[in-house]
This record gives C-alpha cells, structure tokens and sequence, in this order.
C-alpha cells in the first residue's frame, strides 16, 4: 500500500491513518520531489510543470520496489497522480484509494470545480508577489518557536517542509491540471473518499470523479475540510477498511 | 492555567469579560468542526461583522481566496499535527470588502479525555509590518535586478568594449577627415589614413614631428595661439589654417579639437576647395563691381561731357555774339548776353564742385558753426524741395557745440539728405531734423569708425521705404542708387560721405525695411565760438575803393592775374603779379611790404602755394594767405584745417566773392 501526500505537506499527512494498515500491508510512504526530505536538487522544473512527472516517479518508484496489484492511497493531487500511474502501469495498481481528489479546480461547461479561473488568478499571483508571507519566511517563523528552538527544530523536521520556490510551482502544477479525462481510462477500482465540507474539492467533484470512473465507490464522510486523514482518521480508516 | 482554576467573582469575570471583548487583538474560538462559537469585540470592529454575522461560520470563510487554500492545505494539516501554529500571515476580508493584512495564531485546547474541545485563534493586526515586508521585498526585488543587470554588464562587457573598439577603429580608419592625436608639445602621435589622400605624407613622416613643422609660416602665431587655446577650453568653434602638403603647396583645414587624457585630440575638414571657391567668387564679385563701376562712369562722363558741351555752347555763343554786336557798335543787347555766359559758368561751377565732392577733393573752408542756426537757416528751402505732402520738423538740440565745418557743403549735405527721405516717402510722411551733442567713446568709436572724442549728430529720419542691410553696404558706393536709370546720379551720399570723412566725422545709416531710415552725420566739436554765419550771397556789389594795401598775386595763368590785379586796382590796392613759386618768394622774401598772398595752390617753380606760403612766413610771421585753388591737394592746404590767417577761395569764383574776401583780409 503506497500512500502520496497532497501539496503542501509530506507523507507526516498519513502519521495517522498509515500504521492502522501496517500489519496487512506492505506500507510505503514517501515525499514527492520537493517536500518533505525529498532531494531537492532533483526537482526539475520542465519535467514536474504537469502531473505526468510525479505519476512518473510513482511509477518508478514502484517498479524499484517491484509492486504488483497493490493500493495506492493519494490524497488530494496525489489521487489525481494516482490516476495517471495507473494509466502509465496499469499493472501496479489494482486499488485506487482516492482522498478527497479533483481532476480539475477551475469551473468549466457543466462543470463545477470550485473556482473561477480569477480565483485561481488571484491565488497564482498571490503566491509569485507575496512568497515573503506565505512560503518563504512562513516556514521558518510557522515551524520556529524562538521560546523552544528544540521544538522548532523538532517541528521543522518532522511536518511539511516545502521549499517555497518548488511549492510555488507545485501550486501551479495542481490548481492549472485538467485530468478529467484520464479518468475513464482507469481499470483499477477505485474509492472515492469526499468531506461534506471542502473548500478545494466540494462535494460536487467527489460526485464528478465518482461519476467517470469505471469501476468505483464513493463515500462521503462527516469531516470539515480537506485533509480527513489528519481532521477524521477513525473515518478514513474505517472507510478503506471497508472498501477493501 | 490551573488545572483548577477557583470560581472567579462577580467582578473578576466582568473584569476577564472585558479583557477579552476588548484586548488589542482579536480573539475567536472555533469548534472542532473549524465553525466559530465566539468573536470578541475586537475582532468585529476590525472586520466590520457583529459577533452574530460571524458565529456558525467557519475561519476559512474570512480568509481571500490564497488564504483558504493555505488554510486548507498548510494551516489545517499543520494544526492537527502540532496541535498549534504560530504566526501566519494571511488577509481577512472585511465585510465592505478590504481586506486587513493579519497574523494569526491558532491552538487546541482538548478535554481530558484528549478530544478537541475548542480551538482558540489569536489575530493580530499587521497592517504595518505587511507594508514594511512589502517595502522590504520591493528593495529586495529591485536589488536582485540591478544584481542581474550588473551581471549580465560583466557578462557582455568585455564582448561590448571589443564592438566598441572595432566601431571606433572603423571611425578613424574610414573618416575622410584628418584625425590626429597629439602630445602637449604639438609633437604628433597618431594620424588616420586620411592624411595620405589629401596631404601626401605617410603616417611615418608625420608621427613624432610638431604641427608647426608642416603649418604655413604667415598662420604660425595664430596657429600656436589657437592650439594653446585647447588646454583652455576645447576647441569648437573650427580654426583654419594651412597645412603643407608633400609637394610644397598649402591645403586648408578647419579644425576642432580637445585636451583630453595628456593629449590633444583633433579633427581637421579639409576646406581648400571652399577657399579657392571664395576667392574665385570675390573676384567674380570684384570684377563685376568694376564693370558696374566703369559703366556708371562711363554714363557719368558722357552725360557730363553733354552738360559742359552745352554751357560752353552758351558761354562761346554769348561771346561771340557780343564781339559781334560790340563790332557792329550795338551795346545795348550786351548784358543778355553776358549774363548767359555768367549764369553758363556758375552752372559749370557747380558741376565740377559737386564732381570733386564726390571725389573727396573739394577744397572746404572749415568754420567753426553752429548747426541749430544752420538747420532752422535751411528749413524753408528744405519746406519748399520735399513738398506738403512731407512734414518736415527740427529738433534742435539746446547747447549745441559749434562744429567745425564748412557751412554751404553742410546745407548741401542737409539738402541732398532730405531729398533722399523724400524720394523714399512717395506717398508722404514725416521728416524729422536733430541735431545732439554726442561723446564718442573708444568701443562707439569702433563701432562707428570715428576717432574717440566729442561730435555732435545732425539726423535726418524719415517715416519711408527703409533699406535692407545689402543696400544699406553700399548707399556710400559711388554710383550706386535705387532709384530708376536716369534719375540718380548715385553721388548725393557719396557726396555727404566724402564731405563727412574730409571734415574729421562720420555718417552712419540705421534703417529698417518698412519703418524707415535714420542718417546722421558726426561731426567734430569745435572748441570755441561759432562764427556770426555769414553768406556768400550777402555779398554787397558795392565796392568800396581806397582801401589801401599791397597784394601779391601769383598764378601760373595769366588771365586770372590779369582778373585779380583788375579786382585789386578796383579796391585801389597795389598789385604785384608772379607767374610761379619761385618768382613769387622773391618778392616775398624781399623788403616789399605786403598786406596779402592770394596765391594758387598748383604752381609751377618747385614749390606749391602752400610751401611757398609757409617758407614767406619765416620772414613774415602772420603774413595773411588766400589760396584760390581749382581743386586743392588737400595736403597741400592741410586737409581743410588751414593755420590762422591762412583762407580758401574756390575757383570758379565771382568776381564780387573775391573783392569782398580780399577786402574782409586787408580790412582785418
């Protein structure tokens, strides 16, 4: 069972819901190119400017690590990730375990994704004139804690480093990606796990996902927000148990 | 916080109450489902929601559209994970809209079985820092682009002072100029190929010698001078001088050039062929004038020639008819007769006198006058000559100096002067006579081409047609005139020019085309008294014999001594005749007493008039003198300025003229 984190964190998104698999499982967590303690050195712009890159390195990754017919857990982006691995290797994954994803953020004809192309405007353009805020003296003064520097080290190592340059892009990558149609392409089943209330993916998405997969489950759990594998672990958990 | 805290007081929860409605940061409390239970009063006056807008929803709802995705993405994971989360910078948007830059803080509080009881958020207002991180990332920006700009400067450096070089070599070597580089010592470094092409020699023959080796030796000091000028300021303004060329022979060159780094660096355009040109169009202009010139006095003879033919026709026929009538013993017709033959002459008269006016070799009596009374004298004639459609006005100046001039050659100049400002009024106008006392310093006298010194102005402006300044150039050219063929002679202002120059002054024409034209003449002060004015027309034909006196006529022409000796016996004064110089300083250096010279200026005999006038003075200090002279060597009579007691008389003369001056002498 891999598990891939969404943008703005690292695999520590799955501390909570990754061990209750441990025991069935052969659990590989890791960080995409760019997070976490990924090799930042290996982060190349043309090559991760769409998704194809990161599904690449799944696929990599797994292929190393010579999975077959295994579960890949993706949250967020990662599902979307999840997608195109699966397409690229079809012979990975026989699981897609899909948390709250979005093939696409951006409203489209008779579709609904969540924000309007200005929204999506405004957030690129917030992140290029105020990295100052936001990413870049952000995560030093988030993560540091002048009262307790053991701590701030101990956190900044633990959760959701991002380099802010690549996090800019990453942010790009994502919030610009149309992967609607990959999804009919995909063999493996897949679960489909949606909040009732999620800014980044409505409810709305999980239902257009959901819709467009060949073979697939959607359950909507009582969670606020867009990360129920921190905010709803019990939830989460219990709903892969169940589909698998 | 105590685990447990003792039950505050009435007074202590208002007090805790208001502290927290009130602190200087908001504060908010939200369920674990992220919906917020309560907002304290800061909060809301800053958003501009009341607490009851905002209960029920959710933070993220606040936030812009960057703020709920970092919430969702950073905030939220990072909240559940630590349990707390420090300082992020994001923008609640307030009810109208703006949106308030904030930091905001967030912990779990969890109950004592660890569930998620409430989460408090702490938002402080960072208006300012937002602006100061702004401020600091724009200096950071601009700093990081002159970074890369000075980057990219190095990078192409050296690649863009090679293009420079190579378009600066391209200059020099392509430049149809002569380009020079040369030590402070004028010693030569550098010269482009031009030098070849326009002067022969080779860069080898020039470089290490001095400029002034190859530099035309009349334009050496002007040369040496303008180069030392460079160090003083770069040289701008071309400089031109001759440069040798291999075969001997000079080329111009008009030169700019600067001190720069230790050197002199120069440009020369070659300008020879603009001064060959020059030239050949100052002799075709030359030429042309004298063709003009020739012309004109070819004109002025031939009409002249026509003029005495016709007063000697008048003059010889009067004679004859009277030695016929006098033949036939008819008296009676003789006085018509012979006053055609006089007014015959006195026309004569006037045409050489005007003839050598304008050849500045009239012989002027100077007197010292005053102009004032000369102008008002003349202002009736003056009426009469311009017509009414002129309105002639005079301005006299009140203190005039008396000027030292001869006074008819002055009413001419006056005369001819309105004359010419009628002919440029020919649809009437004004004209207004001045007369002012003038100092002339060194600079106006520079200007005006007058000696230093005190001259009084007599101008004549009138309201016409003006002049352009290239007709203005050449108003004193003799011959010149505007006027259509055959109404001009072109000698009137040469006239005044010639009389103005030959009594020490000056005249100068100011005129603007359309306005009009000023003319005044400068004339010299004369210290001391004017003269009564005396007029030669007054002469009274009453003779008055019995004067007594001895008169010393010489003259080379018989029929003039014959003449004077009659006017002499008449004033019952005795004559001694001489026929030339020699003869008649005999006389006067003998015992001989006598009372006057009247003496022609031209003799025969090694002496002229005057010398012989001068050399009887050794003997015969104050000896009186009237030189009666065709045309005076102006030398010879001084220029016009004679010694006391020393006097002019003009040939032709009256008669009456000559009796009333010898009397005037004799009587003195």
């Amino acid at each position: 069972m891999v598990f891939a984190h969404g943008f703005g964190c690292d695999q520590n998104m799955w501390r909570f819901v990754a061990p209750a698999f441990a025991g069935e499982f052969r659990t590989i967590l890791f960080d995409h190119v760019g997070a976490g303690g990924s090799d930042l050195t290996a982060y190349d712009p043309d090559r991760y400017a769409t998704l194809n890159g990161y599904a690449d390195d799944v696929v990599e990754l797994c292929q190393a690590l010579d999975i077959r017919g295994g579960v890949f857990v993706g949250h967020s982006v990662s599902a979307m990730i999840g997608v195109l691995a699966s397409r690229k290797a079809p012979e990975i994954f026989d699981t897609l375990v899909m948390v709250c994803p979005s093939p696409r953020y951006i409203d489209d004809a008779g579709y609904e994704g969540g924000f309007s192309a200005a929204q999506v405007h405004e957030l690129l353009e917030f992140l290029d004139s105020n990295h100052m805020g936001w990413s870049q003296a952000m995560a030093p003064v988030i993560m540091g804690n002048p009262d307790r520097p053991e701590l701030g080290e101990e956190l900044t190592n633990s959760f959701c480093r991002t380099d802010p340059d690549i996090a800019k892009r990453f942010a790009r990558t994502t919030f610009l990606s149309d992967n609607r149609a990959d999804l009919a392409g995909v063999t493996a089943r897949c679960l489909v796990i949606q909040c009732s209330e999620d800014v980044i993916a409505p409810v709305a998405v999980g239902a257009y996902v959901h819709a467009n997969l060949r073979d697939s489950e959607l359950v909507q759990i009582d969670a606020t927000g867009h990360c129920p594998n921190l905010s709803a672990p019990v939830e989460t958990i219990a709903a892969m148990r169940a589909f698998l | 916080m105590n685990t447990s805290p003792p039950a505050p007081d009435a007074a202590e929860a208002d007090d805790l109450e208001d502290l927290f409605e009130n602190a200087p940061c908001g504060y908010l409390s939200t369920l674990p489902n992220g919906r917020i239970s309560r907002v304290n009063r800061t909060f809301s006056t800053w958003t501009g929601f009341d607490s009851g807008q905002l209960v029920g929803r959710r933070f993220l709802d606040l936030l812009n559209i960057a703020g709920k995705i970092y919430y969702e993405t950073h905030f939220a994971p990072l909240l559940r994970l630590q349990g707390s989360f420090n300082e992020v910078a994001l923008d609640v948007v307030r009810s109208d809209g703006t949106t308030l830059p904030v930091l905001v803080n967030a912990v779990v509080r969890r109950d004592e079985a660890g569930a998620i009881r409430l989460i408090r958020v702490t938002v402080f207002n960072a208006s300012d820092r937002r602006r100061y991180e702004q401020e600091l990332l724009e200096a950071r920006r601009t700093s990081e682009r002159a970074g890369l700009a000075l980057r990219d400067l190095n990078a192409t450096l050296e690649t863009r002072i090679a293009d420079r070089a190579r378009a600066l070599e391209r200059a020099w070597r392509l430049s149809r100029d002569l380009l020079a580089v040369a030590g402070t010592d004028g010693v030569i470094t550098r010269v482009n190929t031009a030098w070849t092409e326009h002067l022969g020699w080779q860069s080898s023959d020039l470089v290490g010698r001095s400029f002034v080796t190859f530099t035309h030796p009349d334009d050496l000091d002007a040369t040496q001078a303008a180069f030392a000028g460079i160090f003083g300021a770069p040289l701008t303004k071309p400089y031109e001088y001759r440069f040798r060329h291999l075969d001997g022979s000079y080329r111009w060159f008009a030169w700019t050039a600067a001190f720069e780094e230790d050197e002199i660096h120069a440009s020369g355009r070659p300008t020879t062929a603009e001064h060959e040109q020059a030239a050949l169009l100052a002799e075709a202009e030359n030429a042309l004038r004298q063709s003009q010139k020739m012309e004109a006095v070819g004109q002025l003879t031939g009409g002249l020639a026509h003029d005495f033919n016709n007063l000697l026709a008048a003059i010889s026929g009067s004679l004859e008819m009277m030695r016929t009538r006098m033949g036939q013993g008819r008296f009676n017709d003789l006085d018509r007769y012979m006053h055609a033959a006089e007014g015959a002459s006195k026309r004569a008269a006037a045409l050489t006198h005007r003839l050598l006016a304008f050849s500045r070799r009239q012989t002027l009596d100077p007197k010292p006058t005053d102009v004032n009374r000369l102008v008002s004298g003349m202002e009736d004639l003056v009426r009469r000559t311009v017509g009414p459609s002129i309105h002639v006005e005079t301005v006299g100046a009140s203190g005039l100096w008396p000027a030292l001039i001869d006074p008819p050659q002055l009413e001419n100049a006056l005369l001819n002067l309105c004359i010419n400002a009628r002919d440029a009024m020919p649809d009437g106008g004004r004209i207004t006579i001045e007369t002012a006392n003038r100092w002339i310093d060194e600079r106006t006298g520079w200007e005006r081409d007058l000696p230093p010194g005190q001259y009084l102005s007599l101008c004549v402006t009138d309201t016409g047609t003006g002049m352009p300044p290239e007709v203005v150039a050449r108003a004193f050219d003799p011959f010149f005139t505007t006027k259509p063929a055959g109404q001009g002679t072109g000698l009137g202002l040469s006239m005044i020019y010639g009389f103005a120059q030959q009594s020490g002054g000056q005249v100068r024409i100011y005129s603007e085309v359309g306005q009009g034209t000023t003319m005044c003449l400068y004339l010299p002060r004369h210290y001391g008294e004017a003269e009564p004015g005396d007029t030669p027309n007054a002469v009274s034909s009453a003779s008055r014999p019995g004067q007594d006196g001895t008169v010393l006529i010489v003259d080379d022409e018989p029929a003039i001594r014959m003449l004077v000796t009659d006017v002499l016996e008449e004033l019952g004064c005795t004559a001694i005749e001489a026929g030339d110089s020699a003869a008649g300083l005999k006389v006067l250096q003998s015992n001989v007493p006598i009372d006057l010279l009247v003496t022609d200026v031209g003799l025969p005999g090694g002496m002229n008039g005057r010398q012989m006038a001068d050399a009887a003075r050794v003997t015969r200090p104050g000896l009186k003198v009237l030189f009666i002279t065709g045309y005076a060597e102006n030398a010879a009579v001084g220029n016009g300025l004679l010694e006391p007691d020393m006097h002019v008389l003009t040939k032709p003369f009256a008669m009456e003229a000559l009796a009333f001056r010898i009397r005037s002498l004799i009587g003195n």
